[in-house]
């Protein structure tokens, strides 16, 4: 059996941005490992290029007529697509802010890259998953990926400290989904595909087994999406961990526990759509609440931005329980702005970081006289994190309530809403800091703010992003046309639970499902097709 | 029941007896070292009812990997480890493990009564599988071949990353000095790392 039949079989080109990301990984290891560390010079741009490349496959791979590839483990349909897309381009941000911040730390840029880039495989590989096994293993790799990145500044007691307390937690919630996994299997008699899963439980839906199962899953993704009772690692990692590594976990992490969460909950549970409509509901009110009346008693800024982030995500989850069509378009629509606005204010952080050494709030106080652009900046991603009019994030909010009010979660807007007003006074607070204060009321930190200068090495790549995101998050709202018809476009196939319980074709043998069409594609492959079903199936 | 199934029984019981008995010594010993081994205890019983349960190659591994590898390393890092420090009894320790034990048991009911409520699906004539071990290579090379892939980057990645944590840059001397007093491993000066990039010199690899 030659090599083009199987791929074809297999439908390998549905995972083709994620082979450019596998490659360029080897070649950052590979290119690291041989030329040393003056390597570090070319090897982010690599890593980019790379990175821009798999988007642009995942752009070719828009509308695809056969999207289940490799026998069922992996659905390459157009809601993974932007949920990949907005992954590659979160770590494209990532790695334009880390460059400099890893370089001045003194730890190794190639390694890190590498980590990286695995973790950003892993998210990716999440977002399209349709079966458990490959679920589990794509997890565990932006897990694992995640944990070592945390831990990642070896000689920061904070770091260590924040990558123990990220590994516990994490490894207790893997088994807890773990374990919820496997009484699915059971449950559904032997079926680790997710459409597998719904047609062996859709006898069984009011069980007691589901229902824990269900219960124990939803706790290993609330983990990943830090939702409120199982936030408590967020604020601690965030502050210990470097800051690249929490920009990233803040929108690329979360964005493929989002992906995860639809795709596991609309495809295998939809006979128990009740139920966790209503654990969601539940999970977003507090994330909601406490998220966001948590950060305005911060003192530093990247606590305030992790119980921030905690907040968004309970926003993002108005639109993930009312589970109507416009729900999903309006999340991803969110997460998207999210994904420029919030690196974009990370990459400030970074920015004033790399230059003071510090980010207490405090120290921001007359930032406006010694450096505008940056002020400029990172007041324009607070506002629109608080959704102030003009901004992009005011938009993306206007689609997320407007959709919760269609659907009739009324008190889920209204508690959105006022939780938004919350948001807005903490980061007009910043705001207000860095521009208001008069020049005799500058913290010790701005008055010996050093002279700008973009000269030194990995300065030119955070202006690069600095620049990018501000733009984005100044006009994606205005101009975000595009955007809307993306979003819409892509949850045109998502299975909605209001619809009949069968989603799909019930296949007790999953592994027949693509070898029909394929076959009918490829004619002469259809013996082999025919022997490695009857093989397996033996 | 006849002489196989009183067997199965038999054996069934006292693994569990065995795997419980383990379980519980190693989260209630105070002595770190007991619970060590005992965990090991706890995993060779595993294995055991993985035989029962027909897989003898995950029994295998089980035993080569947990009780080999895992329990081992545990044992290394516990006497690596190796300081005697006592610690000061917590006051109203009690309530802390009252707490613990209730939500234990509380868990145990729970899912003890969902084990027995739930209808569970049961293939009715399962095949007599000969060779486990073709089956699973049948379906790492089948249906579970992406994720069979995507386990070697995982712990490639994983690779990487503990070289980097452990990873420790010594200043070597230069000329071997033969005679001196050696100094401690723990106690060599670690190198500075220099970030080359930021200098400008395009120095040399490590």
């Amino acid at each position: 059996m030659d090599f083009a039949n199987l791929a074809s079989q297999l439908n390998a080109g549905a995972i083709l941005p994620e082979g450019i990301v596998i490659i360029t990984l080897l070649v950052v290891l590979i290119a690291d490992l041989i030329v040393g560390r003056a390597a570090d010079r070319w090897t982010p741009y690599v890593a980019i290029a790379g990175l821009l490349a798999a988007v642009g496959a995942l752009y070719l791979g828009w509308n695809r007529l056969e999207t289940v590839s490799f026998l069922g483990s992996f659905n390459s349909d157009n809601l993974s697509l932007v949920f990949r897309g907005i992954i590659a381009l979160a770590t494209v941000v990532t790695i334009l802010m880390s460059i400099r911040y890893v370089e001045q730390t003194g730890s190794d840029l190639g390694e890190y890259l590498t980590i990286l880039l695995s973790a950003t495989l892993g998210a990716m590989f999440l977002s399209g998953s349709e079966e458990l096994v490959m679920i589990f293993i794509s997890l565990e790799t932006l897990s694992i990926a995640s944990y070592l990145m945390t831990g990642y500044m070896k000689r920061d007691l904070r770091s260590n400290e924040a990558a123990l307390k990220y590994l516990l937690i994490g490894a207790a919630s893997s088994a807890i989904f773990l374990y919820g996994s496997s009484l699915l299997y059971g449950l559904s008699g032997g079926s680790t595909s997710l459409a597998g899963i719904a047609a062996g439980i859709a006898n069984s839906s009011q069980s007691l087994g589901v229902l824990i199962s269900l219960v124990f899953v939803i706790a290993g993704i609330s983990f990943k999406i830090s939702a409120v009772p199982f936030h408590q690692w967020t604020p601690d990692v965030y502050e210990g961990a470097p800051t690249p590594v929490v920009a990233f976990l803040s929108v690329a992490s979360k964005a493929a526990g989002f992906a995860l969460a639809v795709r596991f909950m609309t495809i295998a549970f939809p006979s128990v759509s009740d139920q966790w409509q209503f654990i969601f509901t539940a999970l977003a009110i507090l994330s909601m609440i406490l998220g966001n009346v948590v950060a305005i008693a911060q003192t530093s800024m990247k606590r305030m931005l992790a119980y921030s982030s905690i907040g968004q995500a309970g926003f993002v989850m108005i639109g993930f329980v009312i589970g109507t069509e416009s729900g999903y378009a309006s999340m991803l629509f969110y997460l998207l702005i999210y994904l420029f606005m919030n690196l974009g204010a990370f990459t400030c952080i970074i920015l004033f970081s790399l230059r003071t050494g510090t980010d207490q709030i405090s120290d921001y106080a007359g930032l406006y006289q010694k450096d505008p652009l940056l002020t400029l900046a990172l007041s324009i991603c607070l506002l629109s994190l608080g959704g102030i009019p003009p901004l992009a994030g005011f938009f993306g909010k206007l689609y997320l309530f407007w959709a919760g009010w269609q659907a009739g979660a009324y008190g889920l807007v209204i508690l959105g809403l006022l939780t938004s007003v919350v948001s807005i006074y903490y980061y007009i607070r910043v705001v207000k800091m860095m521009v208001v204060k008069e020049p005799q009321e500058m913290s010790e930190t701005i008055k010996n703010y050093p002279a700008l200068s973009w000269k030194p090495f990995g300065m030119r790549p955070l202006q690069v992003g600095l620049i990018l995101t501000l733009i984005t998050t100044s006009l994606a709202g205005i101009l975000s046309n595009p955007l809307f018809n993306l979003v819409n476009a892509s949850v045109a196939d998502v299975p909605l639970f209001e619809a009949a319980v069968p989603i799909r074709p019930a296949a007790p043998v999953s592994l027949q499902v693509p070898a029909t069409p394929l076959s009918a594609v490829v004619p002469q492959s259809a013996p082999q097709a025919q022997t490695l079903n009857v093989n397996l199936r033996s | 029941m006849n002489l196989a199934e009183g067997v199965q029984t038999i054996s069934f019981a006292l693994l569990a007896l065995m795997m419980i008995g383990a379980a519980l010594g190693v989260v209630l010993l105070d002595n770190i070292v007991y619970s060590a081994f005992l965990l090991g205890g706890v995993f060779i019983s595993i294995s055991g009812l993985y035989l029962l349960l027909n897989a003898d190659f995950v029994s295998a591994a089980q035993i080569l990997i947990y009780v080999g590898a895992v329990n081992v390393l545990i044992l290394f890092a516990i006497m690596l480890v190796n300081k005697r420090e006592d610690f000061s009894p917590v006051p109203r320790r009690w309530i802390r493990k009252g707490g613990a034990a209730l939500v234990s048991v509380g868990l145990f009911a729970l899912l003890g009564t969902m084990v027995v409520q739930t209808p569970w699906v049961i293939p009715a004539n399962l095949p007599a599988t000969t060779s486990t071990l073709i089956i699973l290579g049948e379906h790492f090379f089948s249906d579970y071949l992406l994720p069979f892939e995507l386990a070697s980057v995982l712990l490639l990645m994983a690779l990487v990353g503990a070289v980097v944590l452990a990873r420790r840059e010594y200043v070597l001397d230069d000329e071997a000095s033969v005679g001196e007093m050696p100094q401690l491993p723990l106690q060599l000066p670690e190198r500075p790392k220099e970030p080359v990039a930021l200098s400008g010199t395009s120095a040399p690899s490590r």
